[in-house]
């Protein structure tokens, strides 16, 4: 493999503009895996964030509907069906909590504690107090901090619910949570039995959260649901389908942004080809007259490609673990309510973006060196020779 | 007849230029035994590279036939060329050409590389071939640490390393100051000699080409004279 020696030898010959060459490579593969780290890293804080915290499918009544009715029948149903890990019904309710002059708006949520927590595991998200304390019948509430924090309550404290029909009640505060999203300033919890009570509906639900094990199967679930119970069940890709389309052109748009990046170290590849095409001539021309074939000349240039965008490749992917790596250790100082309780930024280092990062930097230096490539195997031996 | 020939070449004409017209080689016809050792000589511009370049298949006729050991190149695929050159022509130049990121045994064993010989055969070839043109010593040499004349001697040795049936020189101690084209010129009288390879040189030397079997004299791309120096053995 003579094509080998040579393309080589030239790279080694000119030092410099390798340097600058690799480091072109390097730097778009290096600056591309970061991103796609901290994008990796978005999307599955994301997403994880959105399965952990709701219900990876909701069941709503029928059209025209309020109520589910003889609820615990579809219960037992959809418990039975393959990779269902939790169902927890519940009956939500609007109403004002007060504290001497406070007062706000929530959304009430009558459930079973030990149910809830097999859909969304409430107990990970507890500041104070248990989630399980509301487990019995009883005048007890858990709500969120920043509701607390509103009404000026804390554990122990006595809030009084306006409930439109009903006479005011109070509930006793038996547990804060935070869970970092806008629910810890608008939900509350309290039995289910209780609510069902005070809002006097008998024994409905308006809703059912079910929880797979695996939550990219809700959209087949639902559908499942849907077709055969005529009840509307609502996956969670459903509910969150802007976030999601979101990401996805985020995606798109960013794709766009590593082929222009990478478009840029072609240039460079390209470039020192050019240059050391225009400084061989004369050796090309020789290299033709002891019957090297142009397959071959295209074939050195080729390789020279191949070799700068390898070399760059190692650097970037070297430079790309050690950066992202970096930025995952920084901790930064951003209110945890903010972006789902996280102090890091999230970085996701994927095997997978190591490789769509190399292949991708491999083909464009490859068809950066064709240009450069053709010109030599198309020179005329005779011109190339008498050039010098 | 034909076969005592290795080079026949009938009615070769050569034109180059679209809008205006050159002819280079006006119908030349010309036959070299195997084992010549012959100079082209002429004013510039006379064709003699030109006609050098169609023997060594580095160009393409535009009309006639050049047979090289009794094959016709001028209907040969660019492929078959390049083997042929490969193989049947070795090809020294006035500038070495020497590849320069490569060391003087490197650069003679280019040739078999290119051929396909295996690395360990041909850096033995090679090593021999350097120590014929009396550069055994400076084999790990690159081309910017020998001299004119000692390149020109690498560049003879990767000329004849694949023994092909004919070399040809275009001026190949054009760059050299009269001792070193003499020792050059001794070489590849001597390297003739013993492996009776047919050699054409062009040059403008009119002392060297004496020295030479045979003269050919070019004028506006026709052959004008063809004479024997008595210098056979």
């Amino acid at each position: 493999m003579f094509e080998l020696d040579v393309a080589t030898r030239h790279i080694k010959s000119r030092r410099r503009q390798t340097l600058f060459s690799v480091i072109a490579v390097s730097l778009a593969v290096g600056i591309i895996i970061i991103f796609m780290s901290m994008m990796g890293g978005y999307t599955s804080i994301l997403i994880d964030s959105t399965t952990e915290n709701q219900a990876h499918i909701t069941v709503m009544p029928k059209e025209g509907e309020d109520y589910i009715h003889l609820y615990h029948g579809l219960e037992n149903h959809i418990y039975d069906l393959e990779g269902v890990e939790g169902v927890s019904s519940y009956f939500q309710g609007e109403a004002a909590l007060q504290y001497k002059h406070n007062a706000e708006g929530v959304l009430l949520y009558g459930i079973n504690p030990e149910d809830e927590n097999r859909v969304v595991n409430r107990d990970k998200y507890m500041l104070a107090g248990e989630f399980t304390s509301i487990e019995n019948p009883g005048s007890r509430i858990v709500l969120g901090y920043k509701l607390a924090k509103n009404l000026d309550v804390g554990m122990g404290d006595s809030v009084t619910a306006q409930i439109p029909g009903a006479e005011p009640i109070d509930f006793t505060i038996t547990g804060i949570f935070q869970t970092g999203t806008p629910l810890d300033e608008t939900m509350a919890f309290v039995n289910i039995e209780r609510l069902q009570d005070l809002y006097r509906s008998g024994d409905v639900i308006t809703g059912m959260g079910i929880r797979l094990s695996d939550p990219y199967a809700s959209e087949d679930l639902a559908n499942g649901i849907d077709r055969e119970t005529s009840y509307d069940a609502i996956s969670w890709m459903e509910q969150n389908a802007e976030i999601l389309t979101l990401l996805e052109t985020s995606e798109g748009m960013v794709y766009f942004f590593y082929i222009i990046i990478f478009g840029i170290s072609g240039f460079g590849v390209a470039n020192v080809l050019i240059m050391i095409v225009m400084e061989k001539m004369g050796e090309i021309g020789m290299l033709m007259a002891m019957g090297t074939s142009r397959r071959s000349i295209m074939l050195i240039f080729l390789l020279e490609a191949a070799i700068l965008g390898m070399m760059g490749v190692v650097v970037g992917c070297i430079l790309g673990y050690v950066a992202s790596a970096a930025i995952a250790a920084i901790t930064i100082p951003i209110p945890p309510e903010m972006y789902f309780g996280m102090d890091h930024l999230p970085v996701v280092i994927e095997f997978k973006n190591f490789i769509t990062a190399s292949v991708f930097a491999m083909v464009i230096n490859i068809i950066a060196g064709v240009f450069p490539a053709r010109r030599a195997s198309k020179m005329d031996p005779v011109e190339a020779i008498y050039s010098v | 007849m034909s076969e005592k020939y290795i080079i026949q070449i009938k009615n070769l004409t050569k034109i180059f230029g679209d809008g205006v017209e050159i002819k280079a080689l006006d119908d030349v016809g010309l036959n070299i035994e195997q084992g010549e050792f012959m100079a082209i000589m002429g004013p510039s511009g006379s064709g003699k590279s030109t006609l050098l370049n169609q023997i060594g298949i580095l160009d393409t006729p535009t009309s006639g036939t050049i047979l090289l050991d009794g094959v016709d190149v001028t209907k040969m695929s660019d492929k078959q060329r390049s083997v042929t050159r490969n193989k049947q022509l070795g090809f020294i130049f006035q500038y070495h050409h020497l590849l320069p990121d490569f060391n003087a045994l490197e650069n003679v064993m280019m040739p078999l590389l290119i051929n396909g010989v295996k690395r360990s055969e041909a850096r033995k070839t090679a090593s021999k071939m350097l120590e014929e043109v009396g550069l055994g010593d400076r084999m790990k040499h690159r081309p910017n640490q020998l001299s004119g004349g000692q390149n020109q001697r690498v560049a003879i040795a990767r000329a004849l390393v694949n023994k092909p049936s004919i070399v040809i020189g275009d001026e190949p101690t054009g760059n050299l100051d009269s001792k070193a084209s003499d020792n050059i010129y001794e070489l590849l009288r001597r390297l003739n000699r013993e492996h009776n390879q047919t050699f054409i040189l062009v040059t403008h030397d009119k002392r060297m080409a004496a020295k030479t079997d045979r003269t050919i004299q070019l004028v506006d791309g026709k052959i004008c004279e063809d004479s024997r120096n008595g210098n056979d053995d």
